[in-house]
């Protein structure tokens, strides 16, 4: 069984879902209650640390706010280190996993993904426009923008399962890419909101053509995978319908929760899961710079394109993260600059309102399963609706919801304080994207998945994805949002 | 479950032939995915941004 296997094996068990879910709301509430004090002066986590461009190693970090400004980059690190690894094993030892050696891991895991994200600051790599490179002194630059951290730490993932699996696996108990994502998302709700405030009507049309891609995830993408999964390729019921989940709805989760509705084996759905993190990878190590040398002057179309094709919630949003910086770096060095969050909104939009109807999606068939298929005692029951139901987005929600109403009601003193605040809580969640990059890459063993004979798998995996999904994905996602551009940046 | 039972499995998975209620599964899924689709679509002309 695969490093990431055993990894996403912990996710079958009910209970422990639950909890990692509540948990990501804790602490993603807690991070934006804390930045929210900011609105009354107090500032609570002004530490936190943040990266610049740079050429100067000592001038790369830095805390966020000035008020903690003698902390100095390093101090700023540590701080925001030794914050991140108490509230991180306070909740392992909520999910009973091992504190002492969770926090070991972690410290791990933290210290390279951070120096990842420091080597993908650096200005040969960052630097964007002809302003930016005469600022560092430079000719060239890939730029990435310092978001192409994120891809280090993929990469720096990677490398570690691949050619150190032993330090993969000491690593596991803190390779949690579900928990960081979801805090994560929590924390964005509230920066989606102030973003969104600004233009409220083009907010509203791009939550409605979100719809579109309910419709097209669950309708025709599964009808779709589930045919070839049976019909091409042969597979028995039991196989396929979590497969078609986990290609067409939402990786991880939505093949879990088809597995426990059509009362599979818990091993079906962890092996299929096993396969989405890997193509996950495979996507967003490709889709985001397809996306700006084709889409870049519609960001839109982009945007929705990576929510729909990129399976998992981690590597769908931090995708579009990586999108949202290629394409404003793309359209800023040709002179046009558009207000950043736009397209990782539309993307973790796109994602959300999928996963609102995972739970849905499953109890339709666990009710067709238990009464038309395999007839059992044990029926389909309402209730499975909620269980299912991915309880992160009500934090999300939540901070989306307060968010939205501090930006439209606040008066003008207290709306100039709202925009630093909810900046030092988008700071935990770039750190919480990082976290989750790295992790992705860490359980992307891909000579141990060819060894565990999934070749079967893999095939209708890569037929649906490279051959249907991302292609319907992108002529939709063109229908619904060509033509609509974010706001200029004022 | 081991390699050898995934690779068992897997090769006599295709001992199942589709049931009526699977075929009627994916045919009403598409039917009513494409049906939407264009009542979204026509909508989407009429929103804000398009």
């Amino acid at each position: 069984m695969s490093t990431a296997t055993k990894s996403l094996d912990r996710l079958s068990e009910g209970r422990l879902v639950l909890s990692e879910d509540w948990l990501s709301v804790a602490i993603g509430l807690a991070v934006f209650v804390l930045a929210l004090a900011g609105l009354s002066g107090t500032d609570f986590l002004g530490w936190v640390v943040t990266t610049s461009v740079w050429t100067d190693p000592g001038k790369a970090l830095a805390p966020i706010s000035k008020v903690y400004g003698e902390l100095g980059g390093a101090g700023a690190l540590i701080v925001t280190y030794l914050a991140l690894l108490a509230i991180l094993s306070a909740a392992a030892a909520a999910l009973k996993a091992h504190v002492a050696r969770f926090a070991i891991a972690f410290s791990a895991v933290f210290w390279i993904a951070y120096a990842s994200w420091i080597v993908g600051s650096y200005a040969y790599l960052a630097a964007v426009t002809p302003a930016d490179l005469q600022k560092f002194g430079i000719g060239w630059s890939l730029k990435l923008t310092n978001e192409g951290g994120f891809i280090v730490a993929l990469l720096a993932g990677i490398v570690i399962a691949n050619f150190f699996p032993r330090f993969a696996e000491w690593l596991r108990e803190a390779i949690r890419p579900e928990l960081y994502i979801k805090i994560a998302i929590v924390i964005l709700g509230g920066f989606l909101a102030v973003t969104f405030a600004s233009k409220l009507n083009l907010a509203t049309s791009l939550v409605l053509r979100g719809v579109a891609a309910i419709v097209e995830a669950y309708l025709i993408y599964w009808a779709v995978v589930y045919f070839i999964a049976r019909k091409w390729f042969g597979f028995s019921r039991e196989w396929s319908a979590p497969l078609a989940s986990g290609i067409s709805i939402c990786g991880v989760a939505a093949s879990i929760a088809t597995g426990g509705a059509i009362r599979a084996r818990p091993a079906v759905p962890v092996l299929v899961s096993s396969l989405v993190v890997i193509f996950a990878v495979v996507e967003v190590l490709i889709l985001p710079w397809l996306a700006t040398l084709f889409l870049s002057h519609e960001p839109l179309v982009a945007a929705a394109w990576i929510g729909l094709a990129v399976k998992t919630d981690g590597a769908a949003v931090a995708g579009g993260g990586i999108t949202e910086a290629l394409i404003l770096a793309k359209n800023a060095s040709e002179g046009i600059r558009y207000q950043p969050g736009w397209i990782l909104g539309t993307t973790a939009a796109v994602k959300i309102f999928i996963d609102v109807f995972i739970g849905i999606w499953a109890f339709l068939l666990a009710y067709i399963w238990t009464n038309h298929i395999n007839v059992t005692r044990d029926k389909a029951k309402a209730v499975e609706i909620w269980q299912r139901f991915p309880k992160f987005i009500i934090g999300f929600v939540a901070t989306f919801a307060v968010g939205l109403v501090l930006a439209l009601t606040s008066a003008p003193a207290t709306l100039a304080k709202l925009t630093p605040a909810i900046g030092e809580a988008n700071t935990f969640r770039v750190i919480f994207f990082i976290l989750t990059f790295f992790s992705i890459g860490v359980l992307s063993n891909f000579p141990k998945l060819w060894q565990d004979g999934f070749g079967k798998l893999a095939a209708v995996y890569f037929v649906s994805l490279f051959g249907f999904v991302i292609w319907v994905g992108l002529l939709i996602s063109w229908l619904f949002f060509a033509g609509v551009t974010p706001p200029l940046a004022s | 479950m081991s390699k050898l039972e995934v690779q068992r499995e897997l090769e006599k998975a295709h001992a199942e032939p589709l049931l009526p209620v699977e075929k009627q599964l994916i045919g009403w899924s598409l039917g009513i995915g494409f049906t939407l689709l264009v009542i979204l679509a026509l909508f989407s002309r009429f929103l804000p941004g398009a």
